[in-house]
């Protein structure tokens, strides 16, 4: 699914040392590293709003940006704009194959998928309330069944789980194994909480200033102590 | 009342305008460009002051102005962050422009930038009435075609911009629409009016609905009601067109206001 060979990341100037990396379809990544190794980054190149310093990357057998409409990406910082009074549904349904020239006609077959993706995520009794008046992890709830609407093929996660108090965190755990367990899509997910979410997913990438490595367990990260485990 | 000319002229240049200001405001509030839109209002006064150097109408003046200031601000413009910097910087060089072009011409064409400044909906001949069907057909096809992707990129434009909506583009063409809005509004409002047609039935509307459908039906009722009750009481009580245009949507505005108040306590 997505193939590196001998790829830098950087913003012109390398950020990471050059690595290889073969991800499979379907598998679930953890990306793990301290702030500013370039873990975001790699996201970015991935979504081709970065062109890699050197090397090559392909994602899904395209080179990056080619397949962006498979790939769904929910950002750390989000630029929201409704009005008070619009609600989630509003800004699930305004994504649907939001990228197609003409009107946005909405079908009973759309709005019975949208109203299965909520209760997927488990947003059901506040989809419809004013979105502004969700709280944090209530929106980060709506954001995944936005992102899951076009039904993708790779599902990018930045800091999920940021600025969620524990309560919140596992809701939105509990969101992302119901998608695991009833959808086939890849997901890469940053999180600087990786020991409360470790236990589902298949392998993890750790970014340090000396290399990019994949590991199949947690074990191999234990020594960078800010992961928490 | 309507037996006379120019009042079912204005009548019809008052629904075409009220119709696409509509549309356009709930956008212009969505995608915070209000300064734009508020700007480009102001530009057409150098428009219209403009269109004497070149022995054109100050419509179309201020028409060609606004078109070529929106493309400028579109390319100086951030792809996802709204830049108000750059329309500040091009305002002020159109308006400095403006202010020389008054300087030049301030006896010949005073009476074209007054028309331009204030408006005047009882004054549109049937030329002008052809121009703005013309101006609004363009403007609806080319919403027809945009309207899916801008509504996706107005909304959530970073995830926008990961599906490949080419931004830039869009925004570009929005201003566009914007630019040709505020030409054909400043007819009945005038430049230093045409933001009440341009933000007010989309602000209404945003108070009152929750989808894109619902949204657009309450912008486009309350600036076409805005538009009729305007013409009638202009009309029986001898008032400026556009003081009643005003009055009437920022009355609807505050009924929101108040029930919003109401809800809260």
């Amino acid at each position: 699914m997505i193939v590196c060979n001998d790829l830098v990341l950087g913003y012109n100037t390398p950020i990471t040392p050059k690595f290889n990396l073969t991800i499979e379809d379907n598998q679930w990544i953890g990306i793990i590293g301290k702030n500013g190794v370039g873990k975001s980054t790699f996201l970015k190149t991935i979504l081709g709003n970065l062109t890699p310093v050197s090397g090559s990357l392909t994602i899904l057998n395209q080179v990056p940006g080619a397949s962006n409409r498979q790939i769904s990406y929910i950002p750390q910082e989000r630029e929201i704009n409704l009005s008070d009074y619009m609600s989630g549904i509003s800004l699930i349904m305004s994504s649907y194959q939001g990228w197609k020239w003409g009107l946005p006609w909405h079908n009973s077959k759309l709005n019975q998928q949208v109203l299965e993706l909520i209760d997927l995520v488990g947003a059901s009794s506040y989809a419809n309330q004013p979105f502004n008046t969700l709280s944090g992890g209530q929106k980060k709830r709506i954001y995944l069944a936005q992102a899951l609407i076009n039904q993708p093929r790779l599902l990018l996660l930045d800091e999920p789980l940021a600025d969620l108090d524990p309560h919140a965190k596992q809701h939105f755990i509990q969101s992302l194994q119901k998608i695991q367990q009833s959808r086939e899509l890849g997901v890469l997910i940053i999180s600087h909480d990786m020991h409360e979410i470790a236990e589902h997913l298949d392998a993890f990438i750790h970014f340090t200033t000396s290399g990019v490595h994949f590991c199949q367990t947690i074990e191999c990260v234990k020594e960078d102590s800010y992961v928490g485990i | 009342m309507w037996a006379y000319d120019f009042m079912r002229n204005a009548l019809m240049s008052g629904l075409i305008i009220a119709s696409i200001c509509a549309i356009v405001s709930v956008f212009i509030i969505l995608r915070r460009s209000a300064f734009a839109a508020h700007a480009l209002g102001h530009m057409s006064i150098t428009g219209a002051a403009g269109a004497g150097l070149c022995g054109i109408s100050a419509f179309s003046g201020q028409l060609y102005l606004n078109i070529l200031a929106a493309i400028v601000i579109g390319i100086m413009s951030d792809k996802v962050k709204k830049n108000d910097l750059a329309v500040g910087v091009v305002l002020t060089f159109v308006l400095g422009l403006g202010v020389y072009f008054l300087f030049l011409f301030q006896n010949n064409y005073a009476g074209g930038v007054m028309s331009i400044l204030f408006g005047n909906i009882f004054a549109v001949s049937h030329q002008q009435l052809k121009q703005l069907i013309g101006l609004a057909s363009i403007i609806l096809v080319t919403l027809g075609i945009v309207l899916r992707p801008l509504w996706f990129s107005s909304l959530d434009p970073i995830v926008a911009r990961s599906k490949n909506i080419p931004l830039r583009s869009l925004s570009i063409i929005f201003l566009l629409i914007i630019a040709i809005t505020v030409s054909m509004a400043c007819q009945i409002v005038g430049a230093l009016l045409v933001f009440v047609l341009l933000i007010i039935p989309g602000a209404i509307a945003l108070q009152w609905g929750q989808s894109l459908g619902t949204i657009m039906l309450i912008s486009f009722f309350s600036a076409n009601c805005a538009v009729i009750g305007a013409l009638v009481i202009a009309y029986y009580a001898n008032l400026p067109a556009s003081f009643c245009i005003t009055m009437l949507l920022c009355g609807g505005y505050f009924i929101g206001v108040v029930k919003n108040y109401l809800q809260s306590i």
